[in-house]
C-alpha cells in the first residue's frame, strides 16, 4: 500500500494557497495541512488596498471561500506558528506545543515589513498594512480624506499610495533607500519616476530622513513626524514601507540553509530533501547571476507555488530566473510595475 | 448570513470544560450578568454523573433582546477550557462562529489534541493564554474560568461593571483579597477581549426594556419551582435527594426556615410521599420532589393520595430511564408512570410548564389544585427544565390563593358529617383532624361516604366515578394556562402538540416554519392529567397533520392523545439525553407539510 503524503505548507498566502491547490489536483489520497498565524482563510493581500474605498468585511477579500477548503480536504491550521523545525523527526513544533508531522514541507512563510534601525524606535507610532486586521487598523485610523505618510516608498507602499490618493486621501512619501524597492533605479531615473508620482497626486520628499516621530497635539492629526531639513508633517497615519524580510526565524537550527531568506535551487528545493520554499520567503539560485536572489510580485509568487507543489509531487520543474523587473513611466503620466501585476 | 452585524441581540455562548474548571460558576457569571443587564437569557448547564472526577461539563447560555423559547442547535461561541471534553462540541459552532481556546498549554501535545485542529474552516479561532493571564495577575491558574469570562465580555462588548457586580454577590462572605483577585482576572481577561481583532460578526446589541410592572429574575426550572412553592404558602416539605430534584430541596431547606416552614429529608421517597400525604391530610400544604425511580417507588402512597382524596404535591423531574438511567441527561420518559403508575383506578392531576415561567406558576397552582381536589398533584418537570436558567418576569402581587379547600358548612345542631359525601361536583367539604364535630375515617380501603370501609358493587362504582369526575373541572382552574395554541389561527397544514421542556423548541421551529410560508399552529399541553379534551379536539380539528415532538422513546404523549382522541398522531422521538433540536422538529414540519400537499393534489 502506498504512503499517504502529508503535504505541511507554512504560511497561507499566495504561494502556499496555490501550491495547495496544486498539491491536491496532483495527489487526491493526500493530507494537506496550512499553517498560518493568520485568523482568517488565506486573503489576497493584494486587493487590500481596496478596504478604503468598500464596506467590505474580510470575506470579500478571501481568495477562496470556507467552502472551498472543506471541499479540497486542505485543513488550516490558524491562529498559530511555527516555533521550530525538526527535519530528522520531520515534524514541527506550533505555538501551541502541539507537534505536527510531515512527509514533505513548503515554506512559504513570506516576509513581515522590514523596519529599518533608523526608524525602530517609533515602532509603536506607526502601523502596519501586511494583513486584513492591519488594512482595518489603518482604515480605522484614517478619516475620510486624511492624510497618510509613508516612510521608504517600496512598491507595496506605492500601490496603496496610488489607490488611497485615487480614493480621496492624501499621502506623502517620505524615502530615499528604499523608494520604488525591489526595482533598482539610479539618481536620475529616481527623480524621473518621483516627478511621476507627483504627478500622480502624491506629495514625494526624497532623498529626505526622519529626525522623529511623535503624537500629535490635541485637535491636530494623530502623528507629528520631523523631518531632517527641518519640514514636519500631521499625518492621521504613518506607515513603513522598507521592503520585506523574509520570516524564517523558526528554522533556525534546523539545518537548512538560509542566507536572509531559505536558499533553494530553481526547483525550489532547499538543503534538506523534504523542504521546499516558495513566495517572498525564498532565496532562489539564479544561473544567470550566478547569486541567490529573491523574486517578488504575484506573478512569481504564484508560480512558485505551482513549481514546488509540482516538484514535490515528483516533478522537476525549474522557475524561471529571468524576469522583466523594469519600472515604467506611462504616456497617461502613470508608473506601473509588473510587480502591481496580479489577478 | 447578513453581511451588516445583526441588530438584534441573539448569541449562544457554550463554555465547555472538566468539571473542576469552573465551567459551571463562569456560565453563571455569564448569564446572570446578562440578565442583570437586561437581555433575555436561556441557559442551560450540562454536568457529568460523577460526584467527583473529571467528566465533561457544559453551560450554554442564549442571549437576546427579543423573547425566544429555546437554545440554538448551534452555538455562535464555543469557549475551551477543556480540549478534550470540547472537541466533540466544535461541530456545533454555527458558520462564522467562534471558537475559545486556551494556546498556552501546560505542557507539549500530540498532534491533533489540540481543538485548533478540529475547527471548521468557516469558524474563528481565538486563541488566549488564559492560564498565563490568571498566573500573571493572581499567582495562580485557577482563575482561568473568570479570564474566559472576562475574555468574552471584552470581546463582545458586555456591559463590564454588571459583570463586578455579578462576581461581587457571588463572592460575597469570601475574603476580601480572594473577591479582589477574581476581579482582576475578569479585568485582565475583559482588556484582552476588548483589545482583540474583532472578525466575528455577531454583536451585543441594545438590551429590551424591563417592565415597570414587574421584576426580572433570572433563575432556574428548580428555583422557579421553590419559589412558586414558597409564594404559594408550603408549610412542609418531604424528600430524599435525587437528580436533578435535589437542588428543590436544597433551596426550600434554606428558605423555609426563615419563614416558619418545616423541612425534613426522610430516610428514603416512601418515606417522604407517606409523611407529605400525611401533612396534607393534617391541613398542610405540603409538598415532595424526586425524579423517575423516586416516583416509581412513591406509587402504591400515591394511590393513597387518589383513595383517601388527599391533597399533596410532588414534583417530579425526569431524566433518562429506565432504573438509575442516566441522571444528568435530560428524558421525558416518566409521562405514563406519573399518568398511570398506580393500583387501580388512581387518577390525579399531572402538570408540566414548559419553561421556567411556568414551573413557578404550576408550583403555586399544584397546592391549589391539590387542595381544591383534593388529590395528589404531580408537576412534571424534566432536567433540561429544572436546570434551565431564564430571566423571566415574575408577578408583583402573589398569584395564589392562600386556601382552597372546601370548607365544612356547619349547620345548626349536630348533622353528621361526610368527609367523602356525594355533591355535584364531586368534591366534598374537607375537614381536618381535629376540627370539631368532624370526627371521620381515612382508609385506602373503599369506603363510603363516611369513609368507612365498603367493597359493596354500587359504591365501588359511584365512589369511582366521584374521584374521576372531580378532577374534570380541573380543566378550568383559574389563574393558570392549561393548554394553549400560538401560531396561524384556522386551519393549518401542519399542528404541533408538545408538553414539558420541548415546547420552547417546538415553538422556535414553529416559528421558522411559519417564516418559509408553511401554516402552521403549535399547541402546548399543560394539564396531561386529566387531557384538556376540548382544546386538543379543536385544535386537531384544524390540523392536516399533527405533530408530537417528545424525548422518550416510547411516545408516551402521542400515544396518550391518541388513546383519548381516538385519532392518530405523528411521533417524532428522540432519547439522545439532549433537548430536541430545533431543526429535527422543523424537518418533520416541512416533511409533513409536503406530505399535506401531495394528499391535497390526489
Amino acid at each position: 500500500m502506498a504512503k499517504t503524503e502529508h503535504y505541511v505548507i507554512i504560511g497561507n498566502g499566495v504561494a502556499g494557497s496555490e501550491a495547495a491547490l496544486h498539491l491536491r489536483q496532483r495527489d487526491q489520497d493526500s493530507r494537506i495541512t496550512m499553517v498560518t498565524a493568520s485568523k482568517l482563510l488565506s486573503i489576497n493581500r493584494y486587493v487590500l488596498p481596496k478596504i478604503f474605498s468598500s464596506s467590505a468585511d474580510w470575506r470579500d477579500f478571501l481568495l477562496h471561500p470556507p467552502e472551498f477548503y472543506d471541499q479540497q480536504r486542505i485543513s488550516v491550521r490558524r491562529n498559530t506558528w511555527v516555533t521550530h523545525v525538526e527535519p530528522e523527526q520531520k515534524r514541527l513544533i506550533l505555538r501551541h506545543r502541539e507537534s505536527l508531522s510531515y512527509t514533505k514541507l513548503l515554506i512559504a512563510s513570506g516576509g513581515g515589513r522590514y523596519i529599518p534601525e533608523s526608524l525602530s524606535e517609533f515602532r509603536d507610532l506607526m502601523l502596519k498594512f501586511g494583513s486584513y486586521e492591519e488594512a482595518r487598523s489603518v482604515s480605522n485610523a484614517l478619516p475620510k480624506g486624511g492624510h497618510i505618510a509613508m516612510l521608504g516608498g517600496d512598491m507595496i507602499g506605492l500601490d496603496l499610495a496610488r489607490s488611497l490618493v485615487h480614493d480621496g486621501y492624501k499621502v506623502t512619501v517620505v524615502g530615499d533607500d528604499y523608494l520604488f524597492w525591489p526595482h533598482h533605479v539610479d539618481q536620475e531615473e529616481k527623480q524621473k519616476f518621483v516627478a511621476v508620482l507627483q504627478g500622480m497626486g502624491i506629495d514625494v520628499r526624497s532623498g529626505i530622513g526622519v529626525t522623529s516621530i511623535e503624537e500629535g497635539a490635541r485637535n491636530k492629526p494623530a502623528r507629528h513626524i520631523a523631518l531632517d531639513n527641518k519640514e514636519t508633517i500631521d499625518a492621521d497615519v504613518v506607515l513603513s514601507f522598507c521592503g520585506l524580510m523574509p520570516s524564517v526565524a523558526f528554522m533556525a537550527g534546523a539545518g537548512v540553509d538560509i542566507e536572509r531568506g531559505v536558499l533553494v535551487n530553481p526547483q525550489l528545493q532547499s538543503t534538506d530533501e523534504n523542504i521546499w520554499a516558495a513566495g517572498d520567503v525564498c532565496q532562489i539560485w539564479s544561473p544567470e547571476e550566478n547569486q541567490y536572489r529573491f523574486f517578488y510580485g504575484w506573478e512569481n509568487v504564484k508560480k512558485m507555488g505551482e513549481i514546488a507543489a509540482l516538484n514535490m509531487t515528483g516533478g522537476h520543474e525549474s522557475i524561471s530566473t529571468f524576469q522583466d523587473e523594469k519600472l515604467i513611466a506611462t504616456k497617461t503620466g502613470q508608473i506601473d510595475s509588473p510587480f502591481w501585476q496580479y489577478g | 448570513m447578513a453581511k451588516n452585524a445583526k441588530q438584534r441581540t441573539d448569541i449562544q455562548i457554550a463554555i465547555c470544560g472538566s468539571a473542576g474548571d469552573g465551567t459551571i460558576a463562569a456560565g453563571d457569571i455569564l448569564k446572570q450578568a446578562m440578565a442583570k443587564a437586561g437581555y433575555n437569557v436561556i441557559a442551560f448547564d450540562v454536568y457529568p454523573p460523577e460526584i467527583r472526577g473529571f467528566g465533561k461539563c457544559i453551560a450554554r447560555a442564549r442571549i437576546t433582546s427579543e423573547q425566544v423559547y429555546s437554545l440554538k442547535s448551534e452555538s455562535d461561541c464555543l469557549v475551551s477550557l477543556d480540549d478534550s471534553h470540547a472537541i466533540p462540541h466544535v461541530p456545533e459552532v454555527c458558520k462564522y462562529g467562534t471558537v475559545i481556546y486556551e494556546d498556552t498549554p501546560m505542557s507539549e501535545m500530540a498532534e491533533g489534541t489540540h481543538i485548533s485542529s478540529h475547527l471548521a474552516s468557516a469558524q474563528l479561532p481565538y486563541g488566549v493564554a488564559f492560564r498565563e493571564i490568571s498566573e500573571r495577575v493572581t499567582s495562580s491558574a485557577r482563575s482561568r474560568n473568570i479570564v474566559a469570562v472576562g475574555y468574552l465580555a471584552g470581546l463582545y462588548d458586555m456591559p463590564a461593571e454588571i459583570f463586578h457586580q455579578v462576581i461581587g454577590r457571588k463572592f460575597s462572605g469570601k475574603p476580601k483579597e480572594l473577591t479582589d483577585s477574581v476581579l482582576s482576572a475578569f479585568d485582565a481577561g475583559f482588556q484582552t477581549g476588548a483589545e482583540t481583532f474583532r472578525l466575528h460578526f455577531d454583536r451585543i446589541g441594545a438590551s429590551r426594556s424591563k417592565s415597570k410592572q414587574s421584576d426580572l429574575v433570572m433563575m432556574s426550572g428548580n428555583a422557579a419551582t421553590v419559589r412558586g412553592c414558597l409564594d404559594a404558602g408550603i408549610d412542609t416539605f418531604f424528600g430524599y435527594p435525587i437528580t436533578p430534584a435535589t437542588t428543590i430541596m436544597e433551596m426550600l431547606a434554606r428558605e423555609m426556615p426563615k419563614r416558619g416552614a418545616r423541612l425534613l429529608q426522610t430516610e428514603d421517597e416512601i418515606s417522604a410521599i407517606a409523611a407529605t400525604l400525611g401533612a396534607g391530610y393534617a391541613g398542610a400544604r405540603a409538598a415532595t420532589a424526586t425524579s423517575g425511580p423516586g416516583l416509581a417507588l412513591m406509587s402504591e402512597m400515591m394511590g393513597l393520595g387518589a383513595m383517601a382524596e388527599l391533597p399533596a404535591v410532588a414534583f417530579v423531574s425526569q431524566r433518562g430511564g429506565p432504573s438509575t438511567g442516566m441522571p444528568t441527561k435530560t428524558e421525558q420518559s416518566d409521562l405514563n408512570l406519573a399518568v398511570f403508575g398506580v393500583a387501580g383506578d388512581g387518577q390525579r392531576i399531572i402538570l408540566a410548564p414548559t419553561n421556567v415561567e411556568g414551573c413557578y406558576k404550576c408550583a403555586g397552582k399544584a397546592f391549589e389544585m391539590a387542595e381544591k381536589y383534593q388529590t395528589p398533584v404531580i408537576v412534571l418537570l424534566d432536567l433540561y427544565l429544572s436546570n434551565r436558567y431564564e430571566a423571566v418576569e415574575l408577578p408583583v402581587e402573589n398569584p395564589f390563593s392562600e386556601n382552597c379547600s372546601k370548607p365544612v358548612k356547619k349547620k345548626p345542631g349536630k348533622t353528621k358529617y361526610s368527609r367523602f359525601k356525594l355533591t355535584s361536583d364531586g368534591i366534598s367539604p374537607r375537614a381536618i383532624p381535629g376540627d370539631e364535630d368532624c370526627m371521620h375515617t381515612v382508609t385506602g380501603l373503599e369506603h363510603n361516604e363516611q369513609g368507612r370501609p365498603n367493597d359493596q358493587p354500587e359504591i365501588h362504582q359511584i365512589m369511582s366515578a366521584k374521584r374521576h369526575e372531580k378532577l374534570l373541572t380541573a380543566v378550568k382552574h383559574p389563574g393558570i394556562t392549561i393548554s394553549k395554541r400560538f401560531g396561524d389561527k384556522g386551519k393549518v397544514d401542519v399542528g404541533i402538540l408538545g408538553w414539558g421542556s420541548t415546547f420552547g423548541e417546538i415553538l422556535e421551529a414553529m416559528i421558522e416554519a411559519r417564516k418559509e410560508g408553511i401554516r402552521c399552529s403549535a399547541m402546548k399541553v399543560v394539564m396531561l392529567s386529566p387531557l384538556p379534551l376540548g382544546p386538543i379536539h379543536a385544535f386537531m380539528d384544524d390540523c392536516g397533520e399533527v405533530l408530537v415532538p417528545e424525548l422518550n422513546y416510547e411516545a408516551q404523549f402521542a400515544a396518550l392523545v391518541t388513546g383519548a382522541t381516538g385519532r392518530p398522531v405523528h411521533r417524532l422521538n428522540r432519547v439522545t439525553g439532549t433537548p430536541m433540536r430545533v431543526r429535527e422538529i422543523l424537518a418533520e414540519i416541512r416533511r409533513l407539510a409536503g406530505q399535506t400537499e401531495m394528499i391535497a393534489a390526489e
